[in-house]
């Protein structure tokens, strides 16, 4: 669309508007971090940076109040259940491609639907499954079922990248005498790897951030996540000490902002999986 | 080749379907953990339900927020994919921002909201302060925090909306947009007879995918209310996560847990007539 250059300067201030308006949250949640206990109650906050009290607060939430081990928990269970989800959805989602037999769309909507059933309606069953097969507090005890919640999304983005690989590249394959599984790990598995990356960055969000499940199956220190960890810390304390939970709030929130950095464009193409073309 | 389903079928039987049965049948017992009660009651969780004042005013609360929720979270998530659909030099960084909210760990965001909006010293309230506007108190007040509760939720949301609408801009075709101008169109009438109509099945989806999430929100409301002051901010699957985690009355909350569920599948069903207009073009 053509625009005035009024009109597009216009525009500009407008979109570094949308920025000040979108960054700002983040940048105050940063200084409320840097302050002390009352410090914090100081408005407007003073725009200096006390390096001092900035480490003393870090510290404290990464390494007493445990933060450094929630984090290594949380990327242990969102690794390894992304892993597995891909490895059971690949042969899945290739499989809903390729063949069609009776009512194989039925199927696939039903294992999509799982992805939007409330998580409050298996919380239960699955935390007494896990107790029941002795793994509450442990990792197993969250991976589980964080795989049978990944699942479907990950078959549902796959299915659409394996439809954009001709079957003529199946055939020739199996003409020159690889079976289908070999035709799977062997020629497909290269052609969808940005699909299986798409699906990997959406299991891992959905993972890392997963909060229901996590607070029924665990309640000791050295299993607990991010969000499991995190809600611990705000419920059991109160009245809150701001700057740390400012502080819990930049620790994990730093490493998803480095993630958005890498896996922006596979975000969009991951949003669009499902939406109509 | 069947066989290749054969992992994940099992796989979401045994931790997918399994679950669902069987909190549906504990729906049908009175199971209260800390008094070891354990009694096949039939319908009666259900029947409680209905008399239960906080189910209804949890449902209204979840009906409110996410149609009110949803409404603005289309309306914004859509003006904003077509402000950025200008492409102005350096948007891409602006959109990064704008999807940052999306990714956050829910719990978090609540507690960040908490703070940027403090009735002592949270940076909304002093601005609207400055500028001699009145300042709410935001969580605080019986009559906002509902409000509250779906305005952060829109803005960690909205941007789901703006993600699917833009891709679905960038993928029109130009020469629509060429014939209309060589019409003599203008621009409102391009983007209210031509845009929009072109975008109305990616809104829909948008729309329908967002309030089935909304539907359901639960950890936000965990980080920023606690269902709070009073019931006025507890959700459906809160009210659900108390009487399961809190109360231990495992039979009532599965009992909620299903209305719920029966919802969801209206919702499901509703989103699949447009996920399947996209698998019949493909095939």
């Amino acid at each position: 669309m053509k625009l005035r250059p009024a009109e597009r300067a216009l525009a500009y201030v407008v979109m570094v508007l949308i920025a000040i308006v979108g960054i700002a949250p983040f940048v105050v949640l940063f200084l409320v971090s840097t302050r002390t206990r009352l410090g914090v109650l100081q408005v407007p906050p003073p725009l200096t940076f006390e390096l001092e009290t900035f480490l003393t607060n870090y510290r404290q939430v990464i390494f007493d109040r445990f933060f450094l081990e929630y984090t290594i928990n949380s990327v242990v269970v969102t690794g390894l259940s992304t892993l597995i989800a891909l490895v059971i959805g690949l042969p899945a989602a290739y499989a809903f491609s390729r063949i069609r037999f009776r009512a194989s769309d039925q199927w696939a909507s039903t294992i999509l639907s799982f992805r939007f059933m409330p998580p409050v309606a298996v919380a239960i069953p699955i935390f007494l499954l896990i107790r029941n097969l002795g793994l509450a507090d442990s990792y197993l005890g969250l991976i589980l079922p964080y795989v049978a919640f990944t699942l479907p999304l990950v078959i549902w983005i796959l299915i659409g990248f394996f439809d954009e690989v001709p079957r003529e590249i199946d055939d020739a394959a199996l003409v020159d005498g690889c079976s289908r599984l070999g035709v799977l790990t062997r020629v497909m598995l290269p052609l969808v790897r940005p699909g299986m990356m798409v699906a990997a960055i959406f299991g891992v969000i959905f993972i890392w951030n997963e909060l229901l499940v996590g607070v029924y199956v665990i309640s000791s220190e050295d299993i607990k996540t991010i969000p499991v960890g995190a809600a611990g810390l705000i419920s059991a304390q109160r009245p809150l000490d701001w700057n740390i939970a400012a502080t819990v709030g930049m620790v994990t929130i730093l490493p998803i902002f480095i993630f958005s950095l890498f896996v922006q464009r596979y975000i969009l193409r991951g949003v669009t999986a499902g939406a109509v073309k | 080749m069947v066989l290749l389903l054969g992992p994940a079928v099992l796989y979401l039987v045994a931790f997918s379907v399994f679950p669902l049965l069987y909190s549906l049948t504990i729906s049908f017992f009175d199971w209260r953990v800390t008094e070891s009660r354990f009694e096949f009651i039939g319908l009666g969780n259900y029947r409680e339900l209905v008399q239960d004042q906080v189910f209804w005013q949890a449902a209204t609360n979840t009906a409110l927020m996410t149609t009110v929720g949803v409404t603005i979270q289309v309306v914004l998530g859509t003006l904003l994919a077509l402000f950025f659909n200008l492409h102005l030099r350096g948007s891409w960084l602006v959109r990064g921002i704008l999807v940052l909210p999306m990714l956050l760990t829910p719990v978090v965001v609540g507690v960040m909201w908490r703070a940027l909006l403090n009735p002592d010293w949270g940076l909304v309230n002093w601005g609207l302060g400055q500028a001699g506007l009145p300042q709410p108190l935001w969580l605080g007040d019986p009559s906002i925090a509902l409000w509250t509760l779906t305005l952060v939720d829109v803005w960690q949301w909205m941007p789901f909306v703006f993600v699917v609408v833009f891709a679905r801009l960038q993928a029109l075709p130009h020469e629509v947009f060429e014939a209309a101008q060589v019409d003599g169109a203008g621009r409102l009438a391009t983007i209210g007879r031509i845009t929009l109509p072109l975008l109305g099945p990616a809104i829909a989806f948008a729309a329908i995918f967002r309030a089935i999430d909304a539907f359901r929100t639960f950890d936000l409301v965990f980080g920023l209310t606690y269902g709070g002051p009073g019931r006025v901010s507890t959700t459906l699957s809160f009210w659900a996560f108390e009487n399961g985690r809190t109360f231990q009355r495992y039979g009532y909350a599965s009992a909620i847990a299903y209305v719920m569920v029966i919802v969801a599948v209206v919702g499901v069903t509703l989103l699949f007539r447009y996920v399947q207009v996209r698998r019949e073009d493909a095939s």
